[in-house]
C-alpha cells in the first residue's frame, strides 16, 4: 500500500532526526519551526507530500476533499489510493460542486490533476473552479454568513443574559481546524487564472478521444472505459506516481476526477436498460481503477448518476467496489421542498460507506442525520435538527422523517436521539 | 388535430378567437414560446396518447421558421404531406425536410436518400459550418430509440447541442436547438430518464377536462431548475393561445361555528407595552450590567457619599476574639 511506504520512510527520517538532535542538544525535544504552507500540523516532522497528512488513527496518508466538513465526516480526509464515489442528486446541481472543490483543493496543494468527462471539456471545468478563501477572510466570511442567516430577533443584543452572546453561534460538526490541510472556497468566484496555469493537469474528454460513435463491441469493457483506463495508466506510469520511474523531484499526489460515470454519454447503457448487454462494464472498470489506484499515490473522485441506474443490484455492486460513498439528495422538485422541517437546507447528505483500510473498524461518525446547504459562498454540512415532538397535532410526515433518521442509528439509541445534538457538560 | 376550445373557464382576456387581432395574439403566446426556445440545446416534448405533442412541435417549428433561422426536420413517424399540412407556403419553403418515413431502409435506392439513415443525417448536421441559428426538429425520438441504441442517440444529441459552445471552425457557429418529440408510454423509465438528464428544457404535456397544459422544466446550467405549468391551446394555423387553467374548486371553507379564538383577549394582566413603558424599560439599567457609570462609582467611592456603617451590639454569648471561632464550644 502506498500508505505503508510513506510511513516507512517517515519512520526512517524521524530516527535520523532524533540522532541528529542528540548530537546537538541535550534533549531530543525540538521546537516546531514555522511550517510551510500545505504541510501537515500533525506534530511530526516527516518530510511529507504537500497537502497530505497522516491519519490520527492509523497513520494512513490522507488528502483533503476540499470541504473541511466532509473531511471531518470521513474521519479526517480521503485516504490516498481510494475512490470517493458521489451519488449525484437528481438535477445534478450540487455534485459538480463537490467535484470542483476536490479539484480546487488539488490545485491549491500543488497536486497533479487528471480530469475525465464525457459531457464537458476539462479545460472548461478547470475555468469554473472556485476561488480559495484566504485565511484571514475565511473566518470573516463564516461569521458574516452566520449573521445573515439568523433571524432578526436573535440579532438584538442580549441585555440580561449577555454572557451567552459570547458562545459560538454556528452549529458545526467539529471544531474548525486551523491547519492548512483543508481550505475554504468561495463558490461565487472563479479561481485566478495564474493558479490554473501554474498547476499541472491532464484532461480526458471522451468525444475527442473517440472520433465517431462506434458500435458496442461484445468485449467486456465499453470502449470509452477502456480508453480512460489506458489514459490513467499511462499518466501514472509516465509521471512516476507508482514509483516506477525514479522521481527526482518530490513525490506528489495525482488527483483523478471522473464526471458522470455510467451515464449514456460514456457509451454505457447501465442507465438506459435494466438488463444491458455489457452489464459488467461499469463494475469491471471500477475494479480495475481501484487496482491502479492502490498501487500509486493517487486519489479519485467519481460522480455517478445512480438515480438513473435501473438495475438496483448494480448500485449495490458499485457501492461495494468503491471505498467511500457519499450520496446527495436535493429537495428540489420533491415534496420535501415545502416541508417546514427542511426549510433551511437544500438537501440531505448520506454517508453510505466508509472504508476499513488496514483496520477492523471504520471511522464512522456517530451523526447520521446530515443536511447540506449552499449558502451564498460556502457549502456547509450541518446536523439536521428535527424539532421536538411536543404537541398532539404534529403531522404524520414529521413522524415519518424521525423514523427514517432513526433507521440509520446504531442499536441502543432511542427514537428521538437521532436529531438532537449531544449534551456536553 | 385537436379542436381548440374557444371559451376558457377563467379570465376572459386571455382567450382570443382566431379572427381576433393578430397583435393581441402575438403578445401573449410569444412569452411561452420565447421562454421555451430561449435556452437552446435539447428540448424534450413528452407526450402521451391523450395529449399529443405534434401540434406543439409544429407550433414551435413555425415560430422558429418565422424568426429567421434554418429549420431541419427529421420526419420518421408521419408522412411528409401530413407533416406539412397546416403550414403556410412560405413556412413550408423554409423547412428542410428529410423523410425517413416512406423508405427508412432505402430499399428503393433513389439518389436522394441520405446515407446512414437518420443517424447519419444527425451526425452530418453536427459537422455543419454555416453560421446562424439552426433548429433541428426530430419527429420522433421514440422512433429513433426503437431503431438505435440509446447510448448512441444520447451521444449524438449531446454532440449536436455542444456545437454552439465550442466553435472549432472559423465561422461563428450560431445557436443549435434540437426539438425532440418523445412518446413517454412507449419506453421504460430508463431511456426517458437518460434523455431528460441531457435535456435543457423538458415539456410534459397533460391536461384536464379538455384543456391542455404544459409542465415546463427549465434547467439552466449551474442554476436551480424552474418548474412552470402553462395552460394553452393550439389554433388551426399552429399559433399558440395561452389560457387560464380550469376553475379551481373552492377550498373547504373554515367552519363558521368555531371562529378562531384570540388567546390575547380576556387576560387579567397586560401583555402589551405602551410606547412610554417601552422607553422606560429600555432605559433601565440592569443590576449586573457593567456600564461606565458603575465602573466610575466603584473606582471612586465618592467624597460626599455616605459609606455604609454597621452598628453592632455584642450579645452575652458572642465571642469577640476573632482568632478562634470555636473557642466557645464546650467540649
Amino acid at each position: 500500500m502506498a500508505a505503508a511506504a510513506t510511513c516507512g520512510t517517515g519512520a526512517g527520517s524521524t530516527a535520523s532526526m532524533a540522532s541528529e538532535a542528540s548530537k546537538s542538544n541535550v534533549t531530543s525535544f525540538q521546537r516546531r519551526g514555522p511550517r510551510a504552507s500545505g504541510t501537515d500540523s500533525g506534530g511530526t516532522r516527516l518530510v511529507s507530500i504537500a497537502g497530505t497528512r497522516p491519519s490520527v488513527r492509523n497513520g494512513q496518508l490522507l488528502v483533503s476533499t476540499g470541504l473541511p466538513a466532509l473531511d471531518q465526516l470521513l474521519g479526517g480526509g480521503l485516504a490516498v489510493g481510494t475512490v470517493l464515489l458521489i451519488e449525484e442528486d437528481k438535477y445534478n446541481i450540487y455534485s459538480p460542486l463537490l467535484f470542483k472543490y476536490f479539484l480546487a483543493e488539488g490545485i491549491i496543494s500543488g497536486h497533479t490533476l487528471l480530469i475525465a468527462s464525457a459531457k464537458e471539456d476539462p479545460a472548461d471545468i478547470l475555468q469554473e473552479l472556485p476561488a480559495p478563501l484566504l485565511d484571514d477572510n475565511c473566518k470573516k466570511e463564516l461569521d458574516k454568513d452566520v449573521y445573515n442567516h439568523k433571524t432578526p430577533e436573535s440579532n438584538v443584543k442580549m441585555k440580561i443574559a449577555w454572557r451567552y452572546q459570547l458562545s459560538p453561534k454556528m452549529e458545526q460538526i467539529g471544531p474548525v481546524s486551523p491547519s492548512r490541510f483543508g481550505h475554504y472556497y468561495d463558490a461565487s468566484k472563479r479561481i485566478p487564472q495564474e493558479l490554473i496555469e501554474a498547476s499541472k493537469w491532464h484532461g480526458f474528454f471522451l468525444p475527442e478521444k473517440i472520433s465517431s460513435p462506434l458500435k458496442v463491441e461484445p468485449c467486456s469493457l465499453t470502449h470509452g472505459y477502456l480508453k480512460l483506463l489506458q489514459f490513467i495508466q499511462n499518466i501514472i506510469y509516465e509521471e512516476g506516481f507508482d514509483g516506477s520511474n525514479p522521481q527526482k523531484k518530490q513525490k506528489n499526489i495525482l488527483r483523478i476526477g471522473i464526471q458522470n460515470l455510467g451515464s449514456p454519454l460514456w457509451g454505457d447503457d447501465v442507465c438506459c436498460t435494466e438488463t444491458c448487454d455489457n452489464s459488467h462494464s461499469l463494475t469491471k472498470f471500477l475494479y480495475l481503477l481501484r487496482g491502479l489506484l492502490r498501487t500509486s499515490l493517487s486519489a479519485c473522485i467519481i460522480t455517478m448518476p445512480t438515480h438513473l441506474i435501473q438495475n438496483k443490484a448494480i448500485i449495490a455492486r458499485v457501492t461495494n467496489l468503491s471505498d467511500t460513498v457519499v450520496g446527495l439528495e436535493s429537495f428540489i422538485g420533491s415534496e420535501r421542498e415545502t416541508n417546514p422541517l427542511y426549510k433551511d437546507y437544500h438537501g440531505l447528505i448520506h454517508i453510505r460507506q466508509i472504508p476499513r483500510l488496514n483496520n477492523l473498524i471504520c471511522d464512522e461518525s456517530d451523526v447520521k442525520d446530515l443536511a447540506f446547504k449552499l449558502k451564498r459562498k460556502l457549502f456547509t454540512i450541518e446536523r439536521l435538527h428535527l424539532p421536538p415532538d411536543l404537541s398532539d397535532t404534529v403531522s404524520r410526515s414529521s413522524k415519518q422523517d424521525l423514523a427514517e433518521s432513526a433507521k440509520r442509528l446504531g442499536p441502543g439509541c432511542g427514537m428521538m436521539a437521532g436529531g438532537k445534538k449531544h449534551l456536553d457538560f | 388535430m385537436n379542436a381548440p376550445p374557444l371559451s376558457p373557464g377563467g379570465g376572459g382576456q386571455w382567450a382570443l378567437t382566431p379572427s381576433g387581432g393578430a397583435r393581441g395574439e402575438t403578445g401573449h403566446k410569444s412569452e411561452m414560446l420565447d421562454s421555451l426556445l430561449g435556452l437552446g440545446g435539447l428540448m424534450l416534448l413528452r407526450d402521451s396518447v391523450e395529449w399529443e405533442g405534434r401540434s406543439l412541435l409544429k407550433a414551435l417549428i413555425k415560430k422558429c421558421a418565422l424568426s429567421g433561422g434554418q429549420v431541419h426536420i427529421l420526419g420518421c413517424e408521419v408522412s411528409e404531406e401530413e407533416f406539412r399540412e397546416g403550414f403556410d407556403s412560405d413556412i413550408n419553403n423554409r423547412l428542410v425536410y428529410r423523410d425517413f418515413f416512406r423508405d427508412p431502409l432505402n430499399w428503393s435506392k433513389t439518389g436522394e436518400a441520405l446515407p446512414g439513415g437518420p443517424l447519419g443525417a444527425l451526425t452530418a448536421m453536427c459537422k455543419r459550418t454555416d453560421p446562424g441559428p439552426v433548429t433541428i426538429a426530430v419527429d420522433s425520438l421514440s422512433w429513433l430509440l426503437l431503431h438505435l441504441p440509446c447510448t448512441t442517440l444520447c451521444q449524438t444529441l449531446h454532440a449536436l447541442s455542444r456545437q454552439d459552445s465550442c466553435p472549432g471552425d472559423s465561422f461563428p457557429v450560431g445557436q443549435v436547438r434540437v426539438l425532440g418529440l418523445l412518446h413517454e408510454e412507449l419506453h421504460s423509465p430508463g431511456p426517458v430518464g437518460a434523455l431528460s438528464s441531457l435535456a435543457q428544457t423538458e415539456v410534459t404535456l397533460g391536461g384536464t377536462m379538455g384543456q391542455a397544459s404544459a409542465h415546463i422544466l427549465c434547467r439552466r446550467p449551474r442554476q436551480r431548475p424552474t418548474h412552470q405549468t402553462q395552460w394553452f391551446c393550439i389554433l388551426p394555423d399552429f399559433s399558440l393561445d395561452l389560457q387560464e387553467g380550469p376553475p379551481v374548486e373552492s377550498q373547504a371553507h373554515p367552519d363558521p361555528h368555531t371562529p378562531p379564538v384570540d388567546p390575547m383577549t380576556h387576560l387579567t394582566f397586560n401583555l402589551h407595552l405602551s410606547k412610554k413603558e417601552r422607553e422606560a424599560r429600555d432605559n433601565l439599567t440592569l443590576p449586573f450590567q457593567f456600564s461606565s457609570e458603575k465602573q466610575q462609582a466603584l473606582l471612586r467611592p465618592g467624597l460626599g457619599q455616605a459609606t455604609s456603617h454597621i452598628f453592632y451590639e455584642p450579645d452575652a454569648y458572642d465571642d469577640l476574639d476573632q482568632e478562634d471561632p470555636d473557642d466557645d464550644l464546650d467540649i
